[in-house]
């Protein structure tokens, strides 16, 4: 038998119980919108954390930071000179799997002063590669660059929310030839960095609920509390960087800063680029090899890499998407339980059928196919349905909740859904089809 | 040699922990052309013998040819194969597709036989026109009457061309006047060289045919049936009882 008369004969089936046909269907309808639903929130949220994790700097930013040296050479550890801007010329020299060194030396809770308004923020001395490094963009006038660092001016880039909380009467005010001060110090500005936030965040802003939400949260947890919360957010930290040169931070605050009153001539941060992600480790080994020599030995440091945090999200987001198609499949199983069912009845109906069929020649084969034919355009308009209604279902969950991460429908995840709805459909055919394809041609012919 | 040819064939059933014979050494022959009867009271044999000549069914031992086709071992395929390319069914209740018109219900044995759309249509055509319901073609047979239920069913019986036309209590559902036209259509389809077997109790309707095969205790009643072909070879061996 021709497969379309089969597809012709199942559709014509189900035009003739339409409402049973629709009741049979809502199972799959419903447990493909909730498969579909389920990938395009799981993958909503990973691409907010991948977003997260590209904005702080993506992989191949890495970050040298201080370590106890190993026991042997606990004794000497005061031989190391910690990292330095020294580590930072000896990289760009003799590293060359490294394309970016960023040192930083951060001066914390300082006060960041325009006329009569003061806010406390940390303060960082860099060099011009911090911007790449950091992901930052600049929004107007321009980085620090090599001249300042050289001549040691005093000049600062700030994050958006630093101009806007500086000048809180003026929104969307860039500042640029302003002068600010740094614990007293005078500092012109000479760029702003973009806005800086997560899909969600931008939403939540278009959305007009932002306000709103962070009154209801500083008023439930604390003023001080809701504000160090979101210290620990990269976004809010990027929008409220203030940057200087790093030796113009050295001379106009660290000169004499140690105990002793020598200068401190420590880097509070070095974060390197590795110029090539397939040779990260080797990359990781050069900088080992040059900074093991600087340190006078002393492997009194190590490395911070994103790789962690990075597999963390693929394997959370993994253990949500498996948990949810569980879940989601079982109500897939269930749909198809009510096509086995249905279908079963329906041969039932049609013992006849089935008997005449059989007697002008179908063989055994032919009704098999018709029954799986039909079970499977169940599943087939099922899951066409059901991609709709997750369409639905997404909308549904965007406006119950607008500011979480959007849901992204990918195109596997569709055809993942969809296929799986066909699968279905045919799968929970095979036993009715294989029970009226082995009826006794004449047994029914006699029924009923 | 002749169309249909039964040596000897043996049909028993089990029930519980009891065989019955419901078919007990029948030997018999049609030529092609041939319009007969095979008459009986009910338990005589007679369904089961025309569901072995329809190839719905194979004997438990004996020889069946069809058309020089043994199909006494003939596997569900090779039967469904027959049936739909050799043999064409009438039956009591017409059993018509309620949900195809006239002419997909026409159509349908031409589909399982893999013949194209266009063909398809146009045979139908031809073998409704034989019957004569050229104007209802888009009729379902809920709206149909018995009688033409019964000429649709007649039409799909012989869209294929078969070699043989089987009916089972074809006038049975209906009253006698209708009846009485289906037996004149069959007449005419006879008349035009099908070979038309009708199987009944109603001894006048049988009475009218060119030749009768009366059936009692699953054997052909001796002396009734007088036309049996002697031409039959060595009777089956054993071996060839069917084990099924």
């Amino acid at each position: 038998m021709n497969f379309w008369f089969g597809l012709l004969i199942g559709l014509k089936e189900i035009g003739a119980h339409k409402f049973r046909s629709f009741l049979t269907m809502l199972g799959i309808i419903l447990g493909v919108a909730s498969l579909l639903a389920m990938f395009a929130l799981t993958e909503g949220i990973a691409q907010g954390m991948r977003e997260m994790l590209a904005a702080s700097g993506g992989v191949e930013r890495v970050e040298i930071n201080t370590k106890d040296p190993s026991e042997e050479l606990q004794d000497l550890a005061f031989l190391s000179p910690g990292r330095t801007m020294d580590d930072v010329d000896a990289l760009r020299k003799g590293a060359p799997l490294i394309d970016l060194v960023s040192p930083e030396m951060v001066m914390g809770n300082t006060a960041v002063s325009r006329s009569n308004k003061t806010i406390r923020l940390n303060v960082s001395g860099v060099c011009p590669e911090f911007a790449e490094v950091g992901k930052f963009e600049i929004e107007a006038g321009r980085m620090i660059g090599q001249a300042d660092i050289d001549s040691v001016n005093r000049v600062a880039v700030i994050g958006a929310s630093v101009a806007d909380e500086l000048w809180p009467e003026n929104p969307d005010y860039i500042p640029l030839g302003e002068t600010i001060q740094l614990n007293g110090t005078p500092y012109r500005v000479i760029g702003t960095f973009a806005m800086c936030e997560s899909d969600a965040t931008k939403r939540k802003r278009e959305a007009g609920v932002s306000a709103v939400q962070d009154e209801r949260r500083i008023r439930r947890v604390g003023k001080k509390k809701a504000a160090q919360a979101n210290k620990y957010d990269t976004y809010w930290q990027k929008n409220h960087a203030v940057i200087i040169p790093v030796t113009t931070l050295f001379f106009d605050f660290r000169t004499a800063s140690n105990a002793d009153g020598s200068p401190n001539r420590k880097l509070d941060r070095l974060s390197i680029r590795v110029a090539n992600l397939s040779l990260f480790e080797e990359a990781l080994n050069q900088v080992r090899a040059v900074l093991i020599r600087t340190h006078r030995g002393i492997d009194d440091f190590g490395f911070d890499t994103r790789e962690e945090w990075f597999d963390n999200i693929e394997s959370s987001v993994r253990a949500t998407r498996l948990s949810g198609s569980f879940i989601a499949g079982i109500s897939l199983l269930v749909g198809g339980i009510g096509i086995t069912n249905i279908m079963l009845a329906s041969i039932t109906e049609r013992i006849r059928e089935i008997g005449v069929r059989r007697a002008i020649g179908a063989r055994q084969r032919d009704i098999f196919i018709q029954i799986v034919v039909e079970s499977g355009v169940i599943g087939f308009i099922g899951g066409l349905l059901g991609l709709a209604a997750a369409g639905g279902m997404i909308q549904l969950l965007i406006l119950l909740s607008p500011t979480e991460n959007a849901p992204i429908i990918t195109t596997s995840a569709v055809l993942i859904s969809f296929g799986f709805a066909v699968g279905i459909g045919i799968l929970s055919g095979l036993y009715p089809a294989w029970k009226a394809s082995t009826l006794d041609p004449i047994e029914a012919l006699r029924y009923g | 040699m002749a169309l249909v040819e039964l040596y000897d064939i043996r049909k028993t059933y089990r029930v519980g922990d009891q065989e019955i014979a419901a078919l007990d050494g029948v030997t018999l022959s049609i030529e092609a052309g041939e319009f007969l009867a095979i008459i009986g009271p009910s338990g005589s044999g007679k369904s089961t013998l025309m569901h072995l000549l329809g190839c719905l069914d194979t004997p438990t031992s004996g020889r069946l040819l069809i058309d020089g086709i043994d199909i006494s071992r003939a596997s569900n395929n090779e039967l469904a194969a027959m049936r739909n390319a050799k043999i064409g069914f009438v039956f009591q209740s017409f059993n018509l597709l309620p949900k195809f018109d006239v002419l997909r219900n026409v159509e349908l044995p031409m589909v399982y036989a893999g013949v194209s759309a266009k063909v398809r249509k146009e045979r139908a055509m031809e073998a409704i026109e034989r019957v004569g319901l050229t104007n209802r073609i888009h009729n379902t047979p809920l709206q149909l009457s018995g009688g033409q239920c019964q000429r649709v069913a007649i039409a799909r019986a012989i869209v294929n061309n078969p070699k043989i036309v089987f009916a089972d209590e074809p006038t049975g559902n209906l009253d006698s006047h209708t009846g009485e036209a289906i037996l004149t259509l069959f007449r005419e389809l006879a008349a035009s060289g099908r070979t038309i077997v009708i199987v009944t109790h109603d001894n006048t309707i049988a009475a009218r045919l060119p030749r009768r095969i009366e059936m009692r205790d699953g054997q052909i009643r001796i002396g009734v049936e007088a036309q049996v072909s002697n031409t039959a070879p060595l009777a089956p061996s054993s071996t060839e009882v069917v084990a099924r």
